[in-house]
């Protein structure tokens, strides 16, 4: 399988021989030694450090059809290359964009991708819930379990987006509630802030939910689906907003068990933070390990229900792409994926 | 699969089996290449290099793993260079 490239480190990345070289540039400008980056293995580049490229290379991966997404100093996702769409399909398209315009069609799909987003929540709860159980008597794990569960039953009978924006708000205003829960005393929630974030633990949820989406983005990017046409989040101008709904589900199962996982077994700690001005910033080698255990996880498989075979939880969402195209094209009706363990 | 390929060509083709293999595999050493491929960019890989080689003279070798795992690669002395993602 394809691999995603991370670049932490400054340099120049250009095209050679028909395939990537990336040479490291440190501050004085003196070249490192440089390293080939076989093109055929590249699904796509993350890129956290500072590049120097020129068009001939942004034609060649234009080419061979990688993605470029880039992230500023403070981790903010700030766009992609992506390039030429390649599976093109009129048909598709059209019925994308039906969905969206009525009303009904649309909320069938928006409630659908609330209801795995809030599935996927309560089984993370539950997990910890059950391994809490002995260790820690007073929990408000139960209480917020219970909470969401009244919330998602009241999905079906939404009558309107704005609303169900509304319940997906509150759903993840009480998930995010939970974290001080589980996550014991090293880091504490102290409220969801972002742009930017104001401590730990909301630099890693930003930092994690723009991996997630930059990932659903990437798969999307390989399926017929058009990225800017989306039926939760509202479609707007110079943004990918289809990734947005389509990272909600896999949000909770990608960075949340990934954050409780690195903090509970301590690969994280307030050390590996620094306060900015106006926000809080993860250090370079806290981060480098953050994305390499997320690139990690996007790797690991499970066995699949219905297809019968291994799975990795980035293929995960490329068949949650597939199953939407079959919805919109009448084929299978959409039912979101929900973590089964 | 995962592969190790190892080289051995005449001087005048060296160079251009050198690009050919950067393109689908990781360079860890003079004439030493290992990374993942499928079935098809190994046929792809391994035409290329016939047309490269002079067969009467050069040869490739190809170590083939299911997967990287069942691999145990132990390095001695200095590492020419890792096959890290994260640069």
């Amino acid at each position: 399988m394809k691999q995603t490239k991370y670049l932490m480190n400054p340099g120049r990345l250009s095209r050679q021989d028909n395939t990537l070289k990336f040479t490291p540039v440190d501050e004085e400008g003196n070249e490192g030694q440089p390293r080939f980056l076989p093109v055929e293995q590249v699904s796509d580049l993350y890129i956290f450090g500072s590049l120097d490229a020129n068009s001939a290379l942004y034609n060649f991966l234009g080419k061979e059809g990688i993605a470029v997404h880039f992230f500023d100093y403070y981790e903010h996702y700030t766009g992609s290359f992506m390039p030429r769409e390649y599976l093109l399909a009129g048909k598709m398209q059209v019925e994308q964009t039906k969905h969206y315009v009525s009303t009904k069609k649309r909320m069938v799909i928006a409630q659908a991708f609330v209801e795995g987003a809030a599935c996927n929540i309560l089984r993370v709860l539950k997990y910890y819930d059950n391994r809490s159980a002995d260790r820690r008597k007073a929990n408000c794990l139960p209480e917020s379990i219970a909470t969401i569960e009244q919330l998602l039953a009241s999905v079906p009978t939404a009558p309107d987006v704005p609303t169900l924006m509304g319940i997906e708000g509150n759903i993840r205003q009480t998930y995010y509630s939970c974290f001080d829960a589980i996550l014991g005393e090293t880091f504490c929630m102290d409220g969801r802030s972002k742009r930017p974030p104001q401590n730990e633990l909301n630099a890693m949820i930003s930092l994690g939910n723009m991996l997630c989406y930059t990932a659903c983005l990437s798969m999307i990017y390989h399926t017929q689906l058009n990225p800017t046409i989306s039926f939760l989040h509202e479609p707007g101008a110079r943004r990918y907003s289809l990734a947005l709904d389509m990272a909600e589900i896999f949000k909770p199962i990608l960075v949340d068990r990934l954050i409780f996982r690195m903090v509970n077994k301590r690969q994280l700690q307030p050390s590996d933070f620094r306060m900015e001005v106006g926000g809080c910033l993860m250090k370079e080698g806290a981060r480098k390990r953050f994305l390499q255990e997320f690139d990690a996880s996007l790797k690991e498989t499970i066995k699949h229900r219905s297809l019968g075979r291994s799975v990795s939880y980035k293929h995960l969402i490329k068949l949650e792409c597939y199953k939407l195209q079959k919805h919109l094209l009448g084929i299978d009706a959409y039912k979101p994926f929900k973590a089964w363990w | 699969m995962y592969v190790i390929l190892v080289y051995d060509m005449g001087q005048k083709r060296v160079g251009k089996m050198l690009k050919l293999c950067r393109r689908y595999l990781n360079w860890i050493q003079n004439s030493v290449f290992e990374g993942e491929l499928t079935e098809v960019q190994l046929k792809e890989l391994l035409y290329e290099a016939r047309r490269i080689m002079n067969e009467e003279e050069d040869s490739l070798i190809l170590f083939k793993n299911r997967d990287q795992k069942w691999l145990d690669k132990q390095i001695v002395g200095v590492e020419r260079q890792s096959t890290d993602d994260f640069l």
